[in-house]
């Protein structure tokens, strides 16, 4: 099933009182539509973890979610608040592993997928700082594989990350 | 569904309460009380200033201060409502209103230069004293809008620190406006708008790592 947006929201304000079984399907169908939402936007093997980190904030912030106004913004905004978190985190430990980093397992067709759903956020940065964002974050390459990918040096690539990211997270409320 | 995200939805399930709402509405009551326990210990402590009843002011008093009140109001709804998470808002009002308060300093050091003298800003011997009252003024509200997005699930930290900080100084230097009795354009625009600056400057940097959830 999935449930429409009157639905959710009614869900929702239910399990603000306290309704387990109201609960129980909602978090279903944030499960679901989740993993929807992160599968064109992470490789997949890191999916199941951004989806329990939000089920996880969804938990402890339930307050916040107001019964008047829809949903799935809400969820949204906390999805996207933990991938922009997902991205610095990936990125801190490829910095301190960067010489033993392994490349991202996912199959060329799945980077490709991600790469190219990434887009709404993305979009919205400029294109140096969107191209070094996907192709280390997103296709898991090195910072010298991305260099020399975009004519760059690493600083550059570096800067671009750093930069991309903190105008990610600038984005996160902003964008539509 | 994956077994992992089951057990947890099994696991979150179970320990569910209810849980009080957090309104946008609480969350401004909020900021207004703690800027009129402000005032209310400010008047206990310095005594509020001449001609505020019987209007005996000067305007650049009134529109100075009234630019605060609403500089402050706007970043207040402004911090409350980013504590809850959502995609497309812009909070553009505090800009604007920023943009406003900025036209009284700006008066002020236009007054200076065609005075051609740097005096009435140097030799204010109140002024320092009014700047860090007006920084102290600010700290219950300021502890008040924290206070909310710390329990509130701000997405746009670095923006909600600033608004709430500009909000704290804003009512800080508005409160402490009424006890005041100093009401000269220079005066008000360098030592009653720059705690707003400092005030903002302190809730961008300082705040957002204290935000993150």
């Amino acid at each position: 099933m999935i449930a429409d947006e009157a639905t959710l929201r009614r869900l929702m304000a239910l399990s603000q009182k306290g309704d387990r079984g109201a609960y129980r399907v909602l978090l279903s169908e944030a499960s679901g539509w989740l993993e929807r939402y992160f599968r064109h936007k992470v490789p997949s093997a890191q999916t199941g973890d951004l989806v329990q980190e939000v089920l996880l904030a969804l938990h402890h912030k339930r307050a916040t979610f107001d019964p008047s106004r829809p949903f799935l913004p809400w969820l949204a905004a906390i999805a996207r608040y933990r991938w922009v978190d997902h991205l610095r985190k990936v990125y801190r430990r490829q910095e301190e592993a960067l010489e033993d980093y392994d490349a991202a397992s996912d199959s060329g067709e799945e980077a490709m997928m991600a790469r190219i759903s990434l887009g709404r956020l993305l979009q919205q940065i400029p294109a140096k700082q969107a191209l070094a964002i996907e192709l280390v974050k997103i296709e898991g390459h090195s910072i010298r594989d991305a260099a020399t990918h975009c004519g760059q040096s690493e600083a550059a690539i570096k800067v671009n990350i750093h930069r991309g990211l903190k105008r990610l997270s600038g984005l996160i409320e902003k964008a539509d | 569904m994956n077994r992992p995200n089951q057990d947890l939805i099994d696991r979150m399930t179970n320990e569910l309460t209810p849980v009080r709402r957090m309104k946008a509405g609480t969350g401004l009551a909020l900021a207004l009380a703690a800027l009129l326990v402000t005032i209310v210990l400010i008047a206990l402590l310095d005594g509020l200033r001449h001609g505020l009843t019987s209007g005996d002011v000067s305007p650049y008093f009134l529109i100075t201060n009234g630019l605060l009140l609403v500089l402050g109001v706007a970043c207040s709804i402004s911090a409350v409502s980013m504590a809850s998470p959502r995609v497309g808002s812009h909070h553009d009002g505090p800009k604007w209103a920023m943009a406003m308060l900025a036209m009284v300093p700006l008066a002020a050091f236009v007054s200076l230069v065609t005075r051609g003298s740097l005096a009435p800003a140097t030799s204010d011997p109140y002024g320092p004293y009014c700047f860090l009252s007006a920084m102290a003024a600010s700290a219950l509200v300021g502890l008040s809008l924290f206070g909310w997005l710390k329990r509130g699930a701000p997405v746009s930290s670095a923006r909600a620190g600033l608004h709430a900080g500009v909000a704290a100084g804003a009512f800080g230097a508005f409160a402490y406006g009424l006890a005041c009795p100093f009401d000269g354009i220079v005066h008000l625009g360098l030592f009653h708008v720059t705690p707003v600056l400092l005030s903002g400057l302190l809730g961008r940097f300082a705040v957002p790592p204290l935000l993150r959830w």
